[in-house]
């Protein structure tokens, strides 16, 4: 059958995709100095994909997304520092933390459109306030906590690789099973969805815990790479937003979308306006009205309009 | 195969279903005629799950559908298609069909041989690789059919399939729908204010007024019953 | 009744309007418009670098630039709905692309505001004589009495407006069905366009009246007034113009009052589960219909 050549073709453009990324980022410690650039280039493709899952593909727009980036650093830290786990011990700990948090937060999916996202906003407010409220001696208070002794940065780099790596078997799970295909009509019609039968409660509890966990790890990773941790940089709303934008640029729905855009945008914004930081936020907010209202669909979506013909080749 | 006996549906104190009795047999079509608020959507919505009957019972084969959620209807073997059309719009129409399959166990060979079947049934077949949303309304409602079929339903639910589509889609709807219970053994309740395609496809008829069935009988009685021609006519 | 008790019932219910005036400009903006406004707290912000401003540059009173205020920023949304909002009815997806485009704008304004007005706190420097009042026990500062009424009458001219004269119902109507006011023949573009001028001018109001209450302001906390907002609309119901009213009352009713026993972090964490606590019960909110998905 015509159609299942197709398919193939779609799953080899992607293992392709996956092979760059994997060899490209396992190699690039030996051949620059450079690891900082590296290591965040993962970061932003690892919160966008996975932003990407509960938006692209389920439908939910999390405002709060945030938090469980927020909620991994701090467990880290804490598993760290106070209870003295090992790095790796304490990095399961965070996403094992993000899953719970999410798990909690389930009953929110309920909730539709704008409504869903401003509750999740709240939460990201309301799991920050949580925290500050914390006794100081566990979460080091408004100085935050330090993890100097675990440096490490290259050790650091390839956790955020085995992220990496976990993150695109994520991906190539939700989006070429059937989970894929139902999350999909689910965010296209939910109600059509469930009257073809769909099980929509389940389904997208999978794409939401799977976008719980990711921010967690990544926030734990970073946490250890800059061996410090505080309240207004772990919960800063620019990091809902980066991912936001990042996803969209590049293209919701479409799995190499994320990749794409955090690739293009974090690069332009790190070569060129590193040095600006408050021009830097202008052009932020400059880049997601015009993206919205030029190329809403993205740099991939855009380019699936336009050559249908290709469109099924697209992972 | 479906039988509804007492079923009440009140919105506050309002009773858009006021207690309705009725019987769709093996392989038949039922027309459901009614003007605008007479409770033939409320009527689908209760039988496929989306509403909750207030009273009443609604069995297929003789099995309770009433308490069920609209997935495990479907699951009983009861699909049904939307006033204005509801299809997966950023999705391909080979996808749209893929996802009623989902919970079938199926082999690949024949979840592709079946959307093809159906693709090719609605005329759909050479824009499989299009969005649903590149579609015209009235090539979305056969979309939504070929979906609803390729399931293998024992009892299909149309609700307005007619409104908005041009002549020549509507008489190829008309063809599908009239070949459907010989050919897959489904039931079908075709719901619409079309007397026409009514009269032309129904086995049997009821007429809807303000949550209760007015009459029912073959098109020839239908059109000749007083009250019939009184709600429809203004007489 | 405990004295401090007391004294945080007043400040909820004063604080409770400003809050219910914020929720009215965002819910009249999403009622008619489909558009979460995700920037109204860096426009709040705006108003009232504008009040400080105009008493800096032109020696005017915030009393008197609050109507100028809302002329320009009537004027800026009116040109603003051409230039962002109109084009956004064709996306896939019109409200989270406006809640998107309205975040873009709110990181920008907010970016702007930082370069041009610099990071630092300004606070305005306007005192009324006397500068509070005594009810029994309970201290008004004179310019919260001021901004409540002040609040009040802008509230009943905009119930006079929404429930008694036809543009206001022309615009109720269309909060209710979209698609059959375009049926009747209602200039549905000039309508929305002015609705956004309205929505941003109340906004540019709340900024003087921040500016005039409490004791500083900076770029950076527009983002808090948003969220206030957002909860106080979802609280009550989005597009609900009497749901704002209530739902900012019992929202500075509970932070206030919760501030008298605990820490400020607490009470706005209250403040947080009281929202979610509503919206778990109430996914629609208290005054929202089934019908909003």
């Amino acid at each position: 059958m015509e159609n299942a050549r197709d398919s193939r073709v779609r799953v080899m453009v992607w293992a392709g995709v996956v092979a760059a990324l994997t060899l490209g980022f396992a190699i690039v410690p030996f051949l620059t100095d450079n690891l900082s650039f590296m290591f965040y280039m993962m970061l932003w493709i690892i919160m966008a994909s996975a932003f990407n899952f509960v938006a692209g593909l389920a439908g939910y727009m999390p405002f709060g997304y945030v938090a469980f980036y927020g909620v991994g650093a701090y467990a880290t830290g804490i598993l760290y520092k106070t209870l003295e786990f090992p790095i790796p011990l304490a990095l399961i700990g965070a996403g094992l933390t993000g899953a719970t948090v999410g798990l909690l937060l389930a009953p929110t999916l309920r909730l539709r459109g704008v409504y869903f996202g401003i509750v999740s906003l709240a939460l990201a407010m309301a799991a920050k306030l949580t925290i500050s409220l914390m006794p100081a001696d566990l979460t080091g208070g408004s100085l935050g906590l330090i993890l100097s002794s675990a440096n490490d940065p290259l050790a650091a780099y390839y956790a955020m690789f085995v992220v990496l790596l976990l993150l695109l078997a994520t991906a190539t799970w939700l989006s070429m099973s059937r989970t894929g295909t139902a999350l999909r009509a689910i965010r296209d019609d939910q109600e059509a969805a469930a009257v073809v039968g769909v099980n929509v409660v389940s389904t997208r509890m999978k794409a939401w815990i799977s976008a719980a966990v990711f921010p967690a790890l990544v926030g734990g990773v970073e946490a250890w790479y800059t061996n410090a941790i505080d309240l207004e940089s772990s919960f800063n709303l620019l990091i809902t937003a980066k991912s936001i934008v990042y996803a969209m640029a590049g293209g919701l729905g479409y799995l190499v979308g994320p990749i794409l855009g955090s690739g293009l945008l974090y690069g332009v914004d790190q070569l060129i306006w590193r040095q600006f930081p408050t021009l830097n936020l202008l052009l932020l907010g400059v880049i997601i009205v015009l993206l919205m209202l030029m190329l809403p669909r993205g740099i991939v979506g855009a380019f699936a309009q336009r050559f249908s013909k290709l469109r099924k080749y697209i992972p | 195969m479906l039988r509804i006996e007492g079923l009440r549906k009140n919105f506050g104190g309002l009773k858009a279903l006021d207690g309705l009795d009725f019987e769709v047999p093996p392989r038949s079509i039922l027309g459901v005629l009614g003007m605008n608020g007479s409770g033939k959507t409320t009527m689908l919505n209760c039988i496929n799950g989306v509403y909750i009957a207030s009273s009443g019972s609604i069995q297929l084969d003789g099995k309770e559908l009433t308490g069920l959620k609209p997935a495990q209807i479907f699951d009983r073997g009861v699909g049904r298609t939307f006033q204005v059309p509801r299809v997966f719009s950023r999705m391909t129409l080979w996808d749209n069909l893929a996802v009623p399959l989902l919970s079938r166990s199926m082999t690949r060979a024949e979840r592709d041989e079946i959307r093809a079947t159906w693709l090719k049934k609605v005329h759909l077949f050479d824009l499989r690789h299009n969005y649903a949303e590149e579609l015209s309304g009235g090539q979305q409602k056969l979309l939504e059919l070929a979906r609803i079929m390729v399931s293998r339903p024992k009892l299909v639910l149309l609700d307005e399939p007619f409104a908005g589509v041009n002549p020549t889609l509507s008489r190829l709807l008309i063809d599908v729908i009239r070949d459907m219970p010989g050919e897959t053994g489904c039931s079908v309740v075709l719901v619409s204010h079309d007397l026409t395609s009514i009269y032309e496809l129904s086995h049997d008829i009821i007429v809807m007024h303000e949550g209760r069935i007015l009459a029912r009988g073959d098109a020839e009685t239908v059109q000749s019953n007083p009250d019939v021609v009184e709600a429809y006519l203004g007489a | 009744m405990n004295e401090l008790l007391l004294q945080g019932l007043v400040n909820g219910i004063i604080l409770g309007t400003i809050y219910a005036l914020i929720g009215l400009s965002l819910n009249v903006i999403f009622g008619v418009l489909r558009v979460v406004n995700f920037a109204h707290g860096e426009f709040i912000i705006l108003g009232a670098y504008g009040a400080y401003f105009a008493q800096k540059l032109l020696g005017l009173s915030p009393f008197l630039a609050m109507p100028l205020i809302f002329l320009a920023f009537a004027a800026m949304g009116y040109g603003l709905y051409f230039v962002l909002i109109k084009r956004l009815a064709k996306s896939d997806d019109p409200e989270h692309a406006s809640l998107l485009v309205m975040f873009g704008v709110a990181i920008a304004l907010g970016a702007l505001m930082l370069i041009f007005f610099e990071a630092d706190s300004r606070s305005l420097s306007y005192t009324l004589d006397p500068p509070f009042f005594m009810f029994g026990s309970v201290i008004v500062p004179t310019a919260k009495l001021v901004a409540l009424g002040i609040i009040v009458v802008i509230t009943a001219v905009l119930a006079f407006f929404l429930y008694r004269t036809l543009p206001g119902k022309a615009l109720r109507a269309i909060i209710m069905n979209r698609d059959a006011v375009q049926i009747v023949g209602v200039n549905l573009e000039r309508m929305s366009a002015l609705t956004f001028g309205l929505g941003l001018g109340l906004a540019g109001i709340t900024g003087v009246l921040v500016a005039l209450i409490f004791p500083a302001f900076s770029p950076f906390i527009g983002q808090d007034y948003t969220l206030i907002g957002f909860i106080v609309i979802v609280l009550g119901g989005l597009g609900h113009p009497v749901g704002a009213v209530v739902g900012g009352i019992i929202f500075g009713l509970t932070e206030q009052t919760a501030l008298v026993y605990t820490s400020g972090t607490t009470a706005t964490l209250l403040g947080f589960l009281l929202l979610i606590g509503v919206i778990l019960v109430r996914p629609t909110g208290l005054f929202g219909r089934e019908a909003l998905k």
